[in-house]
């Protein structure tokens, strides 16, 4: 079962959980200075292994653009690793959400992601992949910087280790920008769903370690660890204080955006986003009661525009038709009983 | 990471500065870096490096070529190639990005300071590949053998030094198979 199909725990204010470790080979320069014909021989070194392991590989170079940008959608690859020219394979293990990109940034990267607060089963799932690989392979490394990687951002650890939250109560406070502030004093970045430079849809951050280098695995884990447990406190010591006529007309809007997503006839995804949020965070007050984590974690993935395409049986040629389609999507995994 | 004079804006601004052979580094924001341009306390700059962040890639390429008002003057270091993959330091500083793992040897003074800068610290603690790994255990045994060694022959238990002589030079030898 993929990722996004489960629920983990902390669920009401986190989405998932990611650990990925950046690794090069010993003997081949980095991304840039790399040709098509040693990329490749890394590509074909790596994936035997993995692919003995029971892992899928996909080669980018014989996949369409959309079948790319789906496996953004996934969180399996990054969006320049999914729009770069260069060689590169994704070795997938859907069921642990183990992803190896092969050719991205740095020659490795290896990465397990999975639903809800599992920062250490994540780096475990990680670390296994890279340990098998590690018996293979001479790592680039040195006893003074660690793991020597393409950016000098990334030495050390070569680790990051970063997790969704859902934080709709700090959002609508206007606490997101001092939450920044102060999470950047101790080391760690917020960035929006997809990444650097995507913004804060749906009320959802990736908070991660910007230190890579110095502290240990353990320690950057617990330092993130322990900062997402106090703003997951923060976010439901403020849900708590919505009372009054503020939460009769927060009900009012969760259970109109609960009656669109269930009912609309044609969505984009901007505004699924926004019923996601609203939806998602009715079921966290215990105002949504029929719809569950679960089914917004499929869809968070499954109405995504080029996850959503590929899923239609006759692909949808204009904006128009995928929005419809997004609608049919939605109501065949909320409503399995009234297709519409 | 927190412009260290003021310590309230972002730092965008990372470079080393050396003066009579000593090496400083700094990390500031635009604004306190060009506070102290204008006092006069930057002087021989020896390498200087816009933020890696990408938000500031353009920042950077006006900070390379304005910022101290003189045009893009780099030291003469900026053209040594890395002997492995022939990258020039002015590359890293206009990509933010080495070439090779051997660039980090080659311009590891260079670099020093950027990464002091990123990380606050130039040293790794966390995990070690296999193959270093049983190199570093065996040199760390070593070191506090010689540590209680030492112990021992200044309290005179000259039979205890023996043992750990004897000890360290088998785990010496090894080392030296490993090597061969």
């Amino acid at each position: 079962m993929a990722w996004y199909n489960a629920t983990g725990k902390a669920s009401d204010t986190v989405i998932s959980s990611r650990v990925r470790l950046a690794r090069n080979l010993v003997g081949y320069p980095f991304d840039g200075k790399l040709d098509p014909s040693a990329a490749n021989e890394i590509i074909e070194k790596v994936s035997a292994p993995l692919e003995a392991a029971g892992f899928r590989k996909i080669v980018f170079a014989d996949i369409s653009p959309i079948m790319a940008t789906s496996y953004v959608e996934r969180h399996y690859v990054s969006p320049e690793f999914a729009t770069k020219t260069a060689p590169r394979a994704l070795l997938l293990q859907e069921n642990g959400g183990i992803a190896v990109m092969v050719g991205e940034e740095d020659h490795l990267r290896i990465q397990s992601i999975l639903p809800g607060l599992s920062l250490k089963e994540a780096y475990e799932n990680a670390r296994r992949v890279e340990k098998r690989l590690d018996e293979d392979f001479d790592f680039a490394y040195s006893e003074q910087l660690g793991y020597l990687t393409h950016c000098p951002t990334n030495l050390g650890t070569g680790m990051r280790a970063s997790v969704m939250m859902f934080l709709p109560a700090l959002t609508a406070g206007g606490y997101m920008d001092s939450l920044a502030a102060q999470l950047s004093k101790i080391g760690l970045t917020v960035r929006g769903l997809f990444g650097e430079g995507s913004g804060a849809a749906g009320c959802m951050y990736q908070i991660s370690n910007q230190i890579t280098l110095g502290l240990s695995e353990e320690d950057i884990l617990k330092k993130l660890n322990d900062a997402i447990s106090q703003v997951s406190d923060s976010e439901r010591k403020l849900r708590s204080e919505i009372t009054g006529e503020a939460l009769e007309q927060l009900t009012d809007r969760i259970r109109r955006s609960e009656g669109i997503l269930r009912y609309a006839y044609r969505m984009s995804s901007s505004e699924f986003l926004k019923l996601f949020a609203d939806v998602r965070f009715g079921i966290a007050l215990g105002i949504v009661t029929d719809i569950t984590y679960e089914q917004l974690g499929t869809l968070l993935v499954e109405a995504m525009p080029a996850t959503l395409t590929l899923a239609c049986e006759n692909a949808p040629k204009t904006e128009a038709a995928r929005d419809r389609c997004r609608c049919q999507k939605i109501q065949n995994i909320l409503n399995p009983s009234e297709q519409s | 990471m927190l412009c260290e004079k003021c310590k309230k804006r972002t730092a965008t601004v990372f470079y080393n500065e050396n003066i009579n052979g000593k090496t400083r580094s700094y990390s500031l924001c635009g604004e306190c870096a060009a506070e102290l341009r204008e006092k006069g306390e930057l002087q021989d700059i020896t390498s200087m490096i816009g933020s890696f962040a990408d938000p500031f890639s353009s920042l950077h390429n006006d900070l390379f070529g304005s910022f101290f008002g003189i045009p893009a003057r780099i030291s003469a270091g900026s053209d040594k190639a890395c002997p492995e993959c022939g990258t020039t330091f002015r590359e890293i500083t206009k990509t933010g990005k080495v070439g090779c793992p051997a660039c980090y040897t080659a311009f590891a003074d260079e670099l020093s300071g950027l990464i002091q800068s990123v990380h606050g610290t130039t040293a790794h603690t966390g995990n070690v590949p296999a193959r270093h790994r049983e190199k570093k255990e065996r040199a760390e045994k070593l070191a506090a053998l010689k540590a209680e060694l030492q112990t021992a022959i200044e309290n005179e238990e000259y039979e205890k030094a023996a043992t750990l002589r004897d000890e360290m030079h088998k785990l010496e030898s090894e080392n030296g198979k490993e090597t061969i």
